[in-house]
């Protein structure tokens, strides 16, 4: 009984040690922090930039990284946070309609570009060449959740306007529960065909092709932008990190993950297409 | 003789516990009201989502009983040649988290050719409701032989040795002697395992999707409105859970202690 009670004691003491070793407060003393929320999907920019940011500026950049909506969702219970990133226009509106977001202090910009396109499975088994071609016999589809998930708000937008919703609608045998689920299906192999954005490919070139749609038929294409939250303790160091983010060198980042850092760039594959805007700020 | 410091301790631990959750589930209340609530019980996606909760949530329990009462039984009755090292080997899944459990499910039969033989020759799991119900059954197995174990090692194995004298085969003394004495554990082992089956959502995510009015659990709607940042929705569907759950745990209890004990 002594021995069982000495090695409960050991292991107390032990994990209580470990545990305050990893226990590092957001909300510290030291206010030299910038705390980001950002969209999964673009994790490797953020973190690269971060470094860098770190190095330049002798500050620590915590990088809470999730899905935008339930990055949204933290922010507004917890009311704490410096940066917001979501990988949609729409979150930010929403952020500011909700008063997360403050845009007069930071007008919101454009970090990154995404265009629609098709992702197939490696060497494209099926021959999918074109939009049309989702709607073929025996072709099995994914798409994201057109409901909840922006990915498919967009997704159900471009085949609506192409008149191809209900006939490649029979083949989708899948609503994915995020961007990066949806990118995971064709990874899998899971499905032929996901109707993402176009970097998923570059996310993982080993396992994905990529087939791009038409320019003429793309009605939206979307962008990463960032904004400076109603209650950052230092918003000029908030700042600071957007600018890095758009700066030339972040751009050199964003492109090495196969991103569009320019509006031009990115209408020269969807001439037709609008893109969200951010209210008066205009994206 | 009064009441030691270490019964006064209990309590106050026990005390703890229950402020601890009753603290977490009264919070959706700040972001809902009942009039949500009942705009969400109105939605035709919301309604099918509960009744797929239910239904899949109930299938998994029942495949897990069929299969958790044997393996139960022979863990707590037989002493076989490796039994240390398939006890260790049955407690590892609790360790891998359900999202990642469904991705594998999913690559398995997608990939695999046994995989993808079941899956297109036999039941098709990937995207289907099948799949909600296989995902829960990955989760909630290991718990419930846990808890059936636990209800067989209550017996005493003599009972089964009178009976077994008395001229019962083995099957007979299992269904006729173990098998009702240990009827409050199996009931409460299933209780469980339903109630952590509806609220299963990675594994189901991973293997069966988030299609509508498919594969849409209450647990997935959930989180696809946590994805959306509609906060007032989480909340009014993780009280609609909550209830269900509420609603099974008095249901049960009433038939387990037949209102005898609350």
């Amino acid at each position: 009984m002594r021995k069982f009670a000495a090695l409960l004691s050991a292991v107390l003491v032990l994990s209580a040690v470990c545990a305050s070793a990893f226990y590092q407060p957001t909300e510290g003393t030291s206010p030299r922090e910038v705390v980001v929320f950002a969209g999964a999907a673009a994790a490797p920019v953020y973190r690269e930039v971060a470094a860098h940011f770190e190095s330049r500026y002798g500050v620590k950049v915590a990088l809470n990284l999730g899905g935008s909506g339930a990055l949204l969702s933290a922010l507004e219970i917890a009311r704490t946070g410096d940066v917001y990133i979501p990988g949609s226009p729409e979150y930010l509106v929403l952020a500011s309609k909700r008063g997360i977001v403050d845009f007069t202090a930071f007008e919101p910009r454009a970090l990154a570009y995404l265009v629609p396109a098709i992702i197939v499975q490696k060497g494209n088994p099926k021959n999918i060449t074109k939009l049309e071609d989702l709607a073929r016999p025996g072709i099995r589809v994914g798409v994201a959740n057109p409901e909840f998930v922006c990915l498919g708000l967009y997704t159900k937008e471009l085949l609506e306007e192409n008149g191809l919703w209900e006939a490649v609608n029979r083949n989708v045998v899948v609503h994915a529960e995020s961007c990066e689920a949806t990118a995971r299906l064709v990874y899998i192999g899971a499905v032929d065909a996901v109707i993402g954005w176009h970097v998923f490919y570059y996310w993982n070139p080993d396992k994905a092709d990529i087939v791009w749609i038409e320019p003429d038929k793309i009605p939206k294409i979307s962008y990463i932008a960032g904004a400076v939250t109603a209650f950052a303790r230092d918003g000029d160091l908030a700042v600071k990190f957007l600018d890095l983010l758009a700066s030339r060198e972040a751009r050199e980042i964003w492109r090495r993950y196969g991103y569009f850092t320019t509006l031009e760039e990115a209408k020269a594959r969807a001439p037709r297409a609008v893109i969200e805007g951010l209210g008066r700020y205009g994206g | 003789m009064g009441v030691s410091a270490f019964r006064v301790a209990s309590f106050l631990c026990l005390a703890i516990i229950l402020a601890f959750f009753l603290c977490a589930f009264t919070s959706p209340a700040a972001f809902t009201e009942p009039r949500r609530l009942a705009l969400a019980l109105m939605s035709d996606e919301i309604r099918f989502a509960i009744l797929l909760s239910i239904a899949t949530a109930t299938c998994s329990t029942l495949v897990s009983l069929v299969i958790g009462i044997p393996v139960a039984y022979v863990l707590s009755r037989s002493n076989f040649w490796g039994k240390t090292v398939v006890e260790g080997f049955l407690d590892i899944p609790m360790a891998v988290p359900p999202i990642a459990l469904g991705v594998m499910l999913l690559t398995f039969f997608v990939r695999n050719p046994l995989g993808s033989f079941i899956n297109e020759r036999i039941v098709r799991f990937v995207f289907e409701v099948p799949g909600i119900i296989l995902a829960q059954f990955a989760v909630i197995s290991i718990l419930t032989i846990k808890l059936l174990k636990e209800s067989f090692d209550g017996v005493p194995p003599r009972y089964e040795d009178v009976a077994r004298t008395l001229g019962y085969s083995e099957l007979e003394s299992f269904l006729y002697i173990t098998l009702p004495a240990a009827k409050r554990g199996i009931l409460g082992a299933a209780l469980l395992s339903w109630t952590r089956a509806l609220g299963e959502f990675g594994a189901t995510v991973a293997l069966a999707g988030a299609t509508r009015f498919k594969t849409e659990t209450l647990s997935v709607a959930i989180y696809l409105n946590l994805a959306a940042g509609n906060l007032e929705n989480v909340a009014a569907l993780s009280t609609i859970l909550l209830l269900i759950s509420c609603t099974a745990q008095v249901a049960v209890r009433r038939l387990l202690y037949g209102g005898s004990r609350p």
